[in-house]
């Protein structure tokens, strides 16, 4: 067993768990944070997408223990107690998600892409969220939320 | 070279099973307070049925989307429902729902009727009220009467009612029969782009004119139309299970079966065509399914008119597309050397 | 008695704070952090007003998604859960001669394994039953289970199923439609025929029609097998309870149907299943009928225990069903103007080794397959046939996307041929209302020429020519 210790949504966690596993089981059942899913396990659909020291990775595909001592961002620390994030606000407006099982990793990658580039053209949010597979949506009114979340972001609406 | 093409896909679809029954039940009980509970046995799969549902028990009761919690999918609470299959959704367990609906508010039109001093057939239910026809000043709340039918006359506003599609039965020498009680129409129009090199298909726009009779909710409309697209995209140009002689799948993992990504789709407009069924609830028939079924046709017709290649198998793989515009283009280059032209085979 | 009492020494003692903290870390993995949102949200105008049919109003299971709050089943545990795998066969076509589960029942871990002779009525289906929930006689695809494991972790289940030897007596398979629809074919299940349903509609006389046709097009159209690929693989949770009674929560999308398939195959009445699904994380015609449902409720059973069974991104691809791959025969004959005159269709659907929702897709196609448009003369036949692949069942369309690529194919090549613009052909044959459909129905609320005229003034058709 490997003692583990993260900073998750803010909070330090610790965990003893076999050196085999994964970030994503580790934040699935010894945290019980079941925000990030298991889609593929081989990190082709991107459903367990979390941000590590701020960069959204698939959490199938890192150990645990690479993740040791770093800050851990998964979707559940993503709103406060004040306010949505912008993007969970837009998404919800827009019903950009449908089964919502893609939701939470599309929603962290999309935000890695809006912390990095606030003003990204369509074709940039295509190229960040490459990496997220949805079945449901066609991505179209993800993309859509994604721009207005941006706009949210930037000041140019109101973040009601 | 990059060569642009443009391309109809035209479709009809059917709403529920082939004549089999495939009836939905619903339960809608008014609370005290003019909320309601709608009960079905339907599950949500992603497609925002449940709150299309809702819409459909307040749009009858008079109240608010948001007045109606909808409690689903567990079998010792709901009623019997086929399921969320065969775009019947909308349309079988909405027409249930407004009925068991209808049945509620007539209860609360029988307890309001002797508050009003009119007749139950007088009354109708708008904005959260029971009202007075042609005569909206004289109303009373909806909560109101719903807490005397529970207190005082007795009769809870519960209704409940199942709903079967009407279908007859095909002819099994002939096929002729009714084996739906109502089809949805549409047309998909692709641009895509060829490049004659590679055999790529990039597809560039969809202008997607869909029937769905009233949309109940034209936000989820648009997103079946855009996911079914999507899936079309799929069908069309990228995904296939692959077998070797021993019939073992050889891409059974999302590594190699490719799907649509966030950088294959094109630009949709989604176009609702006005229309009402009368025998759909508030003349709603369904949108799931069909979405899917014209996106195929469109491109490959797109293609053709792009690079002048008949794809007769899908998906149009860039391979396949690669080998189609060679084998043309060889077949061109007989007719220059061989004289005229031969007329393809009718 | 000793009366004599210690008393700590205070350098003996950790103070307070120290085991505060010690308590603090024994605690930590344990005490889970809320997902925060705002605790007071506003509620979507939308949803507020009045009349509710017509707005664009948001799903309340939208916001719970984006706050990573949706339960799934995958997402859901209980109190001494273990976890189930299925073994699949790999092999397409074969006798099985024994399943011999002794190793992996000796590993320690493993609680229960399950073969398909334990299950009461070992075969399902929603039309014909003629698959079994674990294969028992005869394996007729690669992805065929053959046994179930149960045990503390998943890991374990998934490493005890290496330990199951089954021997197995090949049997040549047949994979290609067109040989499995021969007389003389190898036959996939003990049937005279691999053909297991089949569909005529017919209207008028297209022999004649073709005869006075001013041109005739014929051409044969191929779509391939696809998979639905739901993000959430499929999963469920089963709990055999002391008054034999089980509960199963379930990614099933139609839960009555499944109930009473579940009463089936444990051969018990209706009301002792109770049948819940959560949100499903995606469908398309995939979640449609039972996977593992009945043999987590026998390892529920044999074990006392809740137990999760979850599908691996494979397990998916090669034991849940798939959109069926369709050979398409079209003839149609055409008058010098571009009228529809007579069509001719014969569909062979690949319905892999077992029925599923095949007749529903068969039928569909069959209606659908003369396409949107007025064609006074019919002659449609499906047949759908074994083979030892994977079985196909219900997809988005049950068929018609195969179908509407044929026709609206052969529309195109039509109207090219005959010197017509693409739309023009279109509006001069598609349906109108009353139309009469292929079966004889007279159609209502009927817009295609609607649908036809707005999608190409949206995309600019006849400016862009």
């Amino acid at each position: 067993m490997t003692d583990v210790t993260l900073t998750v949504n803010g909070k330090e966690r610790s965990a003893s768990v076999p050196p085999e596993t994964t970030l994503l089981e580790m934040l699935r059942s010894k945290l019980n944070l079941t925000g990030a899913k298991l889609g593929c396990d081989v990190g082709d659909c991107g459903a367990c997408t979390v941000l590590v020291a701020g960069k959204s990775v698939n959490a199938c595909l890192m150990l645990a223990v690479q993740a040791n001592g770093r800050d851990v961002l998964t979707i559940e620390g993503l709103a406060t107690a004040e306010a949505f994030h912008p993007l969970q606000k837009t998404f919800e407006e827009l019903a950009s998600l449908q089964c919502g099982f893609c939701g939470p990793g599309i929603i962290l990658s999309a935000k890695t892409l809006l912390d990095e580039n606030p003003d990204p053209t369509v074709q940039e949010i295509k190229d960040a969220l490459a990496g997220n597979l949805c079945r449901c949506t066609g991505y179209t009114k993800i993309l859509e939320g994604v721009v207005d979340a941006a706009r949210i972001m930037n000041g140019k609406q109101d973040a009601a | 070279m990059i060569r642009k093409g443009r391309g109809i896909g035209c479709m009809w679809y059917p709403i529920g099973f082939t004549v089999m029954a495939n009836p939905s039940a619903a339960t809608v009980k008014v609370n005290e307070d003019g909320t309601a509970t709608l009960l079905t046995g339907t599950v949500e799969t992603g497609q925002g049925s449940l709150t299309v549902l809702g819409q459909i028990a307040a749009e009858e009761l008079g109240i608010a989307t948001d007045d109606v919690h909808v409690v689903s999918a567990d079998t010792d609470t709901t009623p019997m429902d086929t399921g969320a299959i065969a775009s019947r959704t909308t349309y079988v367990t909405g027409n249930a729902i407004q009925l068991a609906a209808e049945k509620a508010k007539n209860i609360l039109f029988e307890t309001a009727a002797p508050m009003l001093g009119v007749k139950p057939s007088q009354l109708e239910a708008r904005d959260r009220k029971i009202q007075i026809k042609n005569f909206p000043q004289k109303s009373v709340s909806i909560g109101e009467v719903a807490n005397r039918a529970l207190s005082v006359t007795g009769e809870p506003p519960i209704g409940s009612a199942s709903y079967n599609p009407p279908t007859v039965a095909m002819d099994p020498e002939t096929g002729q029969g009714k084996p739906f009680s109502t089809y949805v129409y549409a047309t998909q129009i692709a641009e895509v782009e060829v490049d004659d090199e590679t055999g790529e298909v990039v597809v560039l726009r969809i202008a997607a004119a869909h029937d769905c009779g009233t949309a109940i909710n034209p936000m989820l409309v648009e997103g079946q139309v855009q996911g079914g697209i999507s899936m079309g995209i799929g069908f069309a140009l990228q995904e296939e299970m692959l077998f070797n002689d021993q019939g073992q799948q050889i891409n059974p993992n999302l590594t190699n079966y490719i799907m649509p990504t966030s950088l294959d789709m094109p630009e949709i407009d989604v176009d609702i065509v006005e229309n009402y069924d009368p025998t759909g609830p508030f003349g709603a028939k369904g949108v799931g399914e069909p979405t899917s079924v014209p996106t195929a046709a469109a491109i490959m017709n797109a293609i053709y008119d792009a690079v002048g290649v008949r794809i007769h198998s899908l998906p149009a793989t860039a391979e396949k597309v690669l080998m189609a515009i060679r084998e043309n283009q060889a077949n061109g280059q007989k007719q220059i050397e061989g004289g005229p032209a031969q007329l393809p085979a009718e | 008695m000793d009366d004599k009492v210690r008393v700590a020494e205070q350098q003996d003692l950790d103070t307070l704070e120290s085991l505060r903290e010690a308590d603090a870390d024994l605690r930590l993995p344990a005490v889970v952090e809320p997902v925060a949102y705002p605790l007071e949200t506003l509620t979507p105008v939308a949803r507020q007003q009045t009349p509710a049919v017509g707005q664009r109003a948001p799903r309340p299971d939208g916001r719970l998604h984006g706050l990573g709050q949706t339960k799934y089943i995958d997402d859901m545990t209980f109190p001494d859960m273990i976890h189930a795998k299925v073994l699949r066969a790999g092999i397409a076509s074969a006798r099985i001669i024994s399943i011999d589960v002794s190793e992996a029942e000796a590993m320690p871990g493993v609680l229960a394994t399950l073969v398909g002779k334990e299950i009461p009525v070992n075969s399902y289906g929603p039309s014909i039953q003629d698959q079994p929930l674990l294969a028992d006689e005869f394996v007729r695809h690669a992805g065929d289970g053959v046994a179930a494991v149960a045990a503390v972790s998943e890991q374990i289940a998934k490493d005890a199923l290496a330990k199951i030897k089954v021997e197995y007596e090949p049997i040549e398979p047949v994979f290609d439609p067109l040989e499995a629809i021969k007389e003389d074919s190898i036959k996939v299940h003990p049937t005279a025929s691999n053909i297991y349903a089949s569909k005529i509609v017919k209207k008028g006389d297209v022999e004649k029609a073709f005869a006075e046709s001013a041109h005739i097009f014929e051409d044969q159209y191929r779509t391939q097998m696809v998979e639905h690929v739901p993000m959430e693989p499929h999963a469920s949770i089963a709990m055999w309870d002391a008054n034999e009674r089980v509960s199963l929560w379930s990614s099933l999308g139609r839960i009555t149907l499944g109930r009473a398939d579940m009463a089936r195959v444990l051969n018990m009445p209706v009301n002792r299943v109770r049948m819940i699904a959560t949100i499903v994380g995606g469908n398309f015609g995939g979640k449609n009928e039972l996977t593992t449902e009945p043999v987590l409720a026998l390892l529920s059973k044999k074990t006392g225990r809740p137990v999760k069974g979850v599908y691996s991104r494979e397990d998916e691809f090669i034991s849940s069903t798939t959109r069926h791959p369709f050979i398409m025969d079209y003839k149609t004959g055409v008058s010098a103007e571009g009228k529809i005159l007579a069509r001719k269709v014969r569909l062979i659907l690949d319905g892999g080794a077992y029925c599923s929702w095949s007749e529903t897709t068969l039928g569909k196609a069959c209606i659908l397959s003369p396409g949107p448009y007025n064609i006074p003369n019919v002659h449609i036949e499906a047949y759908v046939t074994y083979t030892n692949k994977t079985m196909t069942g219900a997809m988005r369309g049950f068929g018609a996307p195969q179908v509407c690529f044929a026709y609206e194919s052969q529309m195109d090549d039509i109207a090219r041929k005959l010197g017509i613009d693409p739309l023009e052909i279109r509006m001069m044959n598609a349906f109108e209302e009353f139309a009469d459909s292929p079966t004889g129905q007279v159609l209502e609320s009927v817009v295609v020429k609607d649908s036809l005229k707005i999608a190409a003034d949206r995309f600019g058709w006849k400016e862009n020519g």
